[in-house]
């Protein structure tokens, strides 16, 4: 691994709650997610301030989980499992990084840092960053850091609905709810050893991740928590979603929410959970799902 | 490709269901053996299609698209007996309240009002699947509660325990049901909750409340029996404001005035239509005596004057209810215990209660008029 390529940009200025980095639940999402980068096309709203990003998809997520910090240090000044949100960019839009700077700056962003790569290195650069959680609309970069065992969710946008008071996070359950042995699995001619190899790595961490927000979760009650967790089955029958339900649970996380579709339309009731993010491995079940509104 | 590019999920929006192909075509994955949940499937179809994208659900069952099916969504409370778990809420909070359902998490629920009615549901899908067996039109119960997640171990339980066939649920975790209702096309609510039924009228969706009674007299388990009120309840409550407001002579004027005008739409009339589309299809193949559906018509109106205005205005509907009874005014009680529908629609708590004395399985429909003026009980009667 070249460090070169491995550079990070402190952003200056900044106030960082993070007391213990060894304990930070590190969450990367492309600054594009962020930010509005669009250059080419007419830009939605005038730009907040000259030099200043409008807000993107990935925004509400940003602050929601600043409050979820916030809430957090409210309750234990000294808390170190917090959320650390770090940026990704590539490094070939050199005006692009002052701006999304600045724009942090202006918004009050709790991000320290921005870490440039390209296609090549992003894996091993989200692994160096120890990286609990990648987030983008890009499915294609979710599935890359996915088969490489660092968990990956989709940015779930419908812009301008999402809410900013309370982090919402779902999960697709259909796969957790299988049991242990495959058998009741779907069959298909591709799941071949590597994936079933890549499951296995994923699953591993995502059961880190599923445990830390499993413990955040716990130190809010169940009423007014600005961190709540939603499980899914799209076309699973109730026991496998129970069976999800209890493998959550057995990982340290209860969820707040359940919703067993049997095979209803998703995307009208995706449209009223309003997730920030969705967990679905192997992007399989989430086939109508807007990424971008 | 740089990181910079974003690339949207292909967005069907809604017409991905368009590769799942419309209402009876579709080629799911399907067959006729057993899966490991106990359910048969209900159709020989070959095995077709790729299994792991497919919006079918895995294991053999087939579930209705909801647009197709005749949604019925009820609440935990009504579906099964809750109260004592409804105390310990009410008097501990809600954390104890979690609590005590999750140490309770293998004991089933004892069956609630609405159980009869869903089980009557069950039993005419099967007949419909076995008359129909590629048509989506079908009863689909979906368990809609504002319980928090943690409860949903037990109430799946306790629909395993009780051999139910409800495939599809929310629970909300607190927040209000009514946007899942409306999301799922739902064509009947019942909850425990007041609040929330009325909150669903309002949303145009047909709702009542559910009240667990003393006893409940035995129903049919061969034929749904469906009955509803007039006023209020099939037809809006414009003749009931004369009522009201003018007293009995000045509603029968005012009926016999307006006998060719049309009553306005209440909020069962959907629920009425969408029960005569399921029956029309019996009818087409034959079953129009025995058929498994059953509904009446079980009103104060006469016969002989104001009930007119009601008959004709279901016509002009091309609405029909199999039996129409004009009670002029005599009290409902008996009349439902000869009929002990598994379901009866009324928008008056005392008619509802009346109802309930003798063990008629009863909704109320908060809507209209008689909310603001409830029927006082005459002191002078004995029941």
């Amino acid at each position: 691994m070249n460090t070169d390529d491995d550079v990070k940009q402190f952003v200056t200025g900044v106030v960082s709650l993070q007391k213990d980095p060894s304990r930070a639940v590190v969450i990367a999402i492309s600054h594009d997610a962020v930010f509005d980068l669009k250059e080419e096309q007419e830009p939605k709203a005038p730009a907040a301030a000259s030099g200043v990003l409008n807000p993107g998809p990935g925004f509400p997520f940003v602050k929601a989980v600043q409050r979820v910090n916030e809430k957090l240090v409210e309750k234990n000044p000294n808390e170190t499992l917090l959320f650390d949100v770090i940026l990704l960019s590539s490094k070939d839009r050199p005006k692009s990084q002052s701006e999304v700077a600045n724009s942090i700056k202006h918004y009050g962003l709790e991000i320290t840092r921005l870490c440039f790569c390209n296609n090549e290195n992003f894996t091993s650069v989200l692994r160096s960053n120890k990286v609990k959680l990648f987030l983008s609309t890009n499915t294609d970069y979710i599935t890359k850091a996915q088969d490489t065992g660092v968990p990956a969710a989709l940015l779930y946008g419908q812009r301008g609905t999402a809410t900013l008071d309370q982090l919402r996070v779902l999960f697709i359950g259909d796969s957790l709810g299988f049991s242990e042995d495959t058998t009741d699995r779907p069959k298909d001619e591709d799941t071949g050893e590597d994936q079933l190899q890549s499951v296995q790595l994923t699953q591993s961490s995502l059961e880190d991740l599923v445990a830390l927000i499993g413990e955040m979760r716990r130190k809010f009650g169940r009423e007014n928590s600005p961190l709540c967790a939603c499980l899914m089955t799209v076309c699973s029958p109730r026991n496998v979603c129970v069976r999800a339900l209890k493998r959550l649970r057995a990982w340290g996380l209860e969820v707040d929410e359940a919703f067993c579709l049997a095979g209803a339309p998703q995307s009208r009731l995706l449209a009223h959970i309003q997730p920030h993010i969705l967990y679905d491995h192997g992007l399989q079940y989430t086939l109508d799902v807007p990424a971008l509104s | 490709m740089s990181l910079d590019s974003r690339q949207a999920v292909a967005t069907h929006d809604g017409r991905a269901d368009a590769s799942v192909a419309a209402n009876g075509d579709s080629k799911g994955s399907w067959g006729d053996t057993e899966d490991s949940y106990g359910h048969s499937g209900p159709v020989n179809k070959p095995k077709s299609g790729a299994v792991r994208r497919a919006r079918k659900v895995e294991g053999g069952i087939f579930f209705p698209k909801p647009e197709n099916a005749v949604t019925i969504a009820v609440s935990s409370r009504v579906l099964f007996r809750t109260e004592t778990e409804q105390k310990v809420f009410e008097e501990r909070g809600v954390e104890e309240y979690l609590k005590y359902q999750v140490e309770h998490e293998n004991e089933p629920f004892a069956p609630g009002p609405a159980f009869p009615f869903v089980k009557a549901l069950e039993t005419v899908n099967s007949q419909l699947r076995e008359l129909y067996p590629d048509s989506e039109e079908l009863f689909d119960i979906v368990l809609v509660t504002y319980n928090h997640a943690h409860v949903g171990v037990r109430l799946i339980n306790t629909i395993n325990y009780h051999n139910l066939f409800i495939e599809r649920f929310c629970m909300t975790g607190g927040s209000s049901p009514i946007g899942y209702l409306k999301a799922y096309h739902t064509n009947l609510y019942l909850s425990a909750d007041a609040e929330k039924v009325r909150e669903a009228l309002a949303e145009g969706i047909a709702a009542a409340t559910m009240f667990t009674p003393e006893k409940l007299i035995e129903v049919s388990d061969t034929q749904l029996r469906v009955a509803f009120d007039g006023d209020a309840v099939l037809f809006s409550d414009e003749s009931e404001r004369i009522f009201k407001t003018h007293g009995l002579d000045k509603f029968f004027e005012h009926e016999k005035e307006h006998e060719n005008k049309l009553l306005d739409h209440g909020p069962l009339k959907g629920f009425l239509e969408a029960l005569g589309k399921l029956q029309k299809k019996f009818y087409e193949k034959g079953h129009r005596l025995d058929c498994p559906i059953r509904t009446y018509l079980v009103t104060a109106r006469s016969a002989a004057s104001s009930g007119i205005r009601a008959l004709k205005t279901l016509r002009a509907w091309g609405l029909e209810t199999d039996e129409a009874l004009f009670l002029a005014g005599a009290p409902k009680g008996p009349m439902l215990e000869k009929i002990r529908p598994h379901i009866y629609f009324d928008d008056q708590m005392f008619h509802v209660e009346g109802a309930a004395e003798m063990g008629t399985i009863a909704a109320h429909v908060p809507y209209g008029i008689a909310q603001k003026h409830p029927h006082k009980k005459d002191s002078s009667k004995s029941k």
